[in-house]
């Protein structure tokens, strides 16, 4: 884990395990319903001050409590183009399931690209530090996912340091150009060694606003 | 027309895959819904995940994924390493290759092996730019729409395609029917028996829609069938009595006979009716095999399953009957005058005329007990028909090309656009192709 | 272990390409030389590019028809496809059917004696699209030929214009919105592919997947052919009629250059083959590679829904109780 991901996790955690503090709550302007406050915003004196957490400007976590509710958007990192991409169809792939996440929200708050909504409910029937756990862990292993699919598409990433991980398309390349030229399959068996540069981008201090 | 790309059609089945273009009267392409991919053969549904507290969730979340472990290991090309079809039996046959089978009980389970088992279908086989065509892709009846929301998208996510309809079998197989000569107006209202290699299903369908607590499932279908002429070739001894031999025999000599006891003196008394089948061994020897009583007597485990089957002992006619029976009041006329047959195991000779016959058989006793009871009360009597037709053995297939060469077809679908507009889930809804308001 | 690595790739390279024929007709056509009973056929069979095939037999069940409808068939005829279909297809081809562009019939009653022979022609007739499109290149390597005949005459610079400049861009139509141009000069051949992407998703992917192919010439495959890739037209293509020249980023040009070492004669036929091919085996890796995308994303998926199910506690309430007494009960939620 690099330097600056561990502080930004566990300032993210501990705010977290703060703001899950939940009681059903009836909600004051609908009788009889009960409605997530932090959705229905109309009544301000049960919504708390909203927190942003933020690692650099591209990855931050904005944490919404309410007396009944915590809204938790993701936004992440995302680098280029490609990174964008994926991390919009990996998005759209987890929401279209949210039905079986449970806390998951359908449309994520603008700015962001994923978001949860956890009502009392949830805590009530889910242990507490195992959502919170769980948030966290979603937000290690999408940066790693990211990284990964991105390496299987884009083969020549400098900041990616996964030197054992063999490019795809360097070799989809080759084999193509190879069917077309058959005999320079040798030359290349001898030449191709393909390097990634191996050194991580130093990431930005952590920034807690 | 001239420019309009033809419809890809495309039957997944459970055993076989039916692939083509729609408009002609065959699938371009049968074979096995198998894939073989590097490394060694996953358990049922092909998931091998090893993590059991996955594998009970629906195959649509998991997506039947292998052993997370796989995560990082996997890479390069080994996403295009990878064998369908018959190719994929044989692949499986050498080392390195497992086979799996992304289809079980009709609905697909895993859909790593789904998504690849298609692309290899559309370029390889096919060899269409997804982009460029319309495709109609079947699903069993009683498909969960979290499944077809996968299939939605797949199709138009990893593949672009230009358009989609998903049609339930059972439907597709009435409207193969149409070709029938017996078939006057083409309704979406009867009743299918689609009986294949490992079940056979008995689906009453109503004005296109599927009745779905009424479908009965008989546990009887082709295997079935070739392990019972198996025993029969075993029990008498003959020289070959291998599987295939015996799905050879069963394919190339069976029949259905109106009364089985007769059916035995006859064959006493004509020694004319006992066969003999060459097997050519690969070696090029070649055995004689009896064919005698097993030529009516496998098609008649539909009938008399007693003979086969301690477990299921309800003849099929008896089952047609009850699922009719179960259905909604309104639609039961309809449903026992078009009764369809789909299906390889459905081929055999007079198997629609014995079913008609036993099933109003059924019928006529029921209508005489009620007259009985009712003192006097005259029924009008009530029509059953059973329906045969050419295109029978790949009946959905068939039934998906005829609607899919329609001009009207392409309205019916839903496009890319408004998969982007409204989401997966716009697929749950379909309009009726060929039902009423079509031409 | 890059090495090994590598000889595997290349090992199972033949699965990861796609055929030039049409495995349909080619597998009609063994079924049906195959000596079993003549049947009648009617199968109009698609082909990529919207290339549409019509198997039949209109006149008597042994005598197969094959047409070809393309849609660029004028701009073949312009480039000499004709010559080089009646020099592959010589006696078999007929007049072609209605709707169709070029037809061939093969006579089962009157086939080639030996399976070698009979086996080549299938092969042939299922290239029947291959072949077709395939007139424009090989005029382009006459072309070549002559113009390096004529420039060997000069030095670089006195040579007369029209040799330096080489031959006209020719212009093969082969998709609504995409073209292949090709360019004979005399010291290369140039093909021009121009692509376009609907969405979003597949534009990224193509363009580092063609990124790639220029980047696995620089780095190891010297001998391949050069390979560019730019958003606006190539300077080959200046003055083409039909070539927009706005770069809007949804039109890519991939270039070829092809050099005196690929336009052999021996490995002309080759050579040809596999660029038809490129378009269909760019898609189908663009393809193939959100499948895989899909496939790591369902896993994940399951993942993350086995973390969140920890944090749901176990049925453990549920779980038999004893008693003081020895009598067990089951507790409520």
């Amino acid at each position: 884990m690099s330097q600056s991901l561990r502080p930004y996790l566990q300032a993210v955690r501990s705010s977290l395990t703060a703001a899950l503090c939940l009681s059903n709550f009836a909600s004051q302007t609908a009788e009889r319903h009960n409605v997530p406050e932090i959705e229905a915003q109309t009544s301000p004196e049960v919504l708390l001050t909203p927190l942003t957490i933020a690692r650099n400007e591209n990855e931050r976590v904005l944490i919404e409590p309410s007396i009944n509710s915590v809204r938790v958007s993701i936004k992440i990192k995302q680098a280029d183009e490609i990174e964008h991409i994926l991390v919009h169809k990996f998005t759209r792939f987890l929401t279209q399931r949210a039905e079986s996440f449970f806390i998951l929200r359908r449309k994520p708050i603008k700015g962001y690209d994923i978001s949860f909504l956890i009502t009392n409910f949830h805590t009530e029937e889910m242990l507490k530090h195992k959502l919170v756990d769980f948030i966290i862990q979603f937000m290690e292993e999408v940066d790693k996912e990211i990284s990964e699919m991105k390496l299987f598409v884009c083969s020549a990433h400098p900041s990616l340091s996964v030197c054992h991980t063999k490019p795809s398309t360097v070799e989809r390349a080759g084999t193509f150009c190879c069917r077309v030229f058959p005999d320079t399959i040798r030359l290349i068996d001898q030449n191709i060694t393909v390097t990634l540069g191996s050194a991580c981008l130093p990431h930005r201090n952590l920034g807690t606003c | 027309m001239a420019n309009q790309t033809p419809a890809v059609v495309m039957d997944n089945g459970t055993g076989y895959s039916k692939l083509g273009f729609a408009g002609n009267d065959s699938p371009s392409f049968v074979f096995p819904t198998a894939i073989a991919t590097k490394g060694p053969a996953g358990g049922a549904g092909g998931s091998g995940s090893g993590r059991p507290a996955v594998a009970n969730k629906p195959s649509f979340l998991t997506g039947g994924a292998g052993a997370g472990g796989h995560l990082s290991q996997k890479r390069g090309t080994e996403d295009l390493d990878f064998f369908i079809g018959d190719e994929a039996i044989a692949a499986s046959g050498g080392p390195g290759y497992g086979l799996h089978y992304p289809i079980r009980h009709g609905q697909i389970e895993n859909w790593d092996h789904m998504e690849r088992f298609w692309s290899n279908s559309i370029f390889k086989y096919l060899r269409v730019e997804p982009e460029d065509h319309y495709f109609l892709l079947t699903e069993p009846p009683l498909n969960p729409p979290e499944n077809r929301e996968n299939t939605a998208e797949i199709f138009f996510e990893s593949f672009n395609c230009a358009g989609l309809y998903i049609a339930v079998q059972a439907v597709l197989a009435l409207a193969a029917s149409w070709t029938s000569s017996k078939v006057q107006d083409r309704s979406l209202t009867g009743t299918v028996i689609d009986s294949g290699d490992g079940v056979t299903h008995v689906i009453p369908v109503a004005e296109g829609y599927v009745i779905g607590s009424s479908i009965k499932s008989i546990p009887i279908a082709g295997r079935d069938l070739t392990y019972f002429v198996q025993s029969l070739l075993r029990d008498r001894g003959e020289p070959d009595s291998s599987l295939k031999t015996a799905q050879e025999i069963k394919e190339e000599y069976c029949y259905v006979c109106p009364d089985i006891v007769k059916e035995f003196k006859r064959f006493d008394r004509d020694r004319s009716r006992f066969l003999k089948h060459v097997v050519t061994h690969p070696g090029g020897r070649q055995v004689t095999v009896d064919v005698g009583y097993e030529r009516f007597l496998a098609p008649e485990i539909f009938f008399n399953p007693e003979i086969y089957s301690s477990d299921f002992l309800t003849p099929l006619p008896q089952v047609v009957d009850n699922v009719i029976q179960s259905s909604p009041i309104d639609v039961r006329r309809g449903l026992y005058k078009n009764i369809v047959l789909s299906g390889g195991s459905t081929l055999y000779k007079d198997f629609g005329r014995r079913l008609q016959r036993d099933i109003k058989s059924l019928v006529d006793n029921r209508i005489r007990q009620s007259e009985i009871r009712s003192k006097g009360a005259k029924s009008g009597g009530l029509e059953v028909q059973v329906i045969t037709h050419k295109r029978q053995r790949h009946g959905p297939w068939f039934g998906g090309s005829l609607l899919g060469q329609t001009p009207e077809f392409r309205s019916y679908c839903h496009t890319k656009a408004e998969y982007q507009e409204y989401g997966p889930s716009i697929v749950r809804r379909f309009a009726l192709l060929g039902g009423p308001g079509g031409s | 272990m890059r090495r090994c690595n590598q000889d595997r790739a290349f090992h199972t390279a033949n699965m990861l390409l796609l055929d030039y024929q049409n495995v349909l007709i080619q597998s009609v056509l063994t079924e049906r030389f195959s000596g079993a009973a003549p049947v009648h056929i009617d199968q109009t069979v698609s082909d990529f590019d919207g290339v549409i095939f019509h198997i039949s037999t209109p006149e008597s069940k042994t005598r197969i028809l094959v047409s070809i409808q393309i849609r660029c068939y004028d701009d073949l005829l312009r480039y000499g496809a004709d010559e080089v279909l009646r020099r592959e297809y010589g006696n078999y081809v007929v007049p072609a059917e209605a709707g169709y562009n070029f037809s061939v019939e093969v006579d089962l009653e009157n086939l080639p004696q030996s399976k070698e022979e009979r086996d080549d022609l299938i092969y042939k007739i299922s290239l029947l699209k291959r072949n077709a499109m395939a007139a424009p290149f090989e005029q382009a390597y006459q072309e070549h030929y002559q113009l390096k005949e004529a420039a060997s005459k000069y030095t670089s610079e006195e040579a007369p214009q029209g040799v330096r400049e080489g031959g006209d861009v020719k212009v093969v139509q082969y998709r609504e919105e995409e073209a292949i141009y090709v360019k004979a000069s005399h010291d290369r051949v140039t093909v021009i592919f121009s692509t376009v992407f609907r969405e979003e998703t597949d534009r990224v992917f193509g363009r580092v997947f063609i990124q790639e192919f220029v980047d696995a010439r620089r780095r190891a495959i010297q001998n391949a052919p050069q390979v560019l890739f730019r958003n606006d037209p190539p300077l080959e293509l200046q003055g083409v009629k039909g070539v927009n020249s706005t770069g809007t980023g949804e039109i890519g040009y991939v270039t070829f250059v092809l050099f005196p070492r690929h336009l052999t004669p021996q490995r002309m036929n080759d050579v040809i083959s596999h660029i038809q091919t490129f378009r269909d085996y760019f898609h189908y890796h663009i393809k193939a590679s959100k499948a895989y995308i899909h496939s790591r994303m369902r896993r994940r998926t399951a993942d993350f829904l086995q973390v969140l199910r920890r944090a749901r506690p176990d049925s453990e309430e549920h779980k038999e109780r004893k008693t003081a007494s020895g009598r067990t009960f089951r507790t409520a939620a």
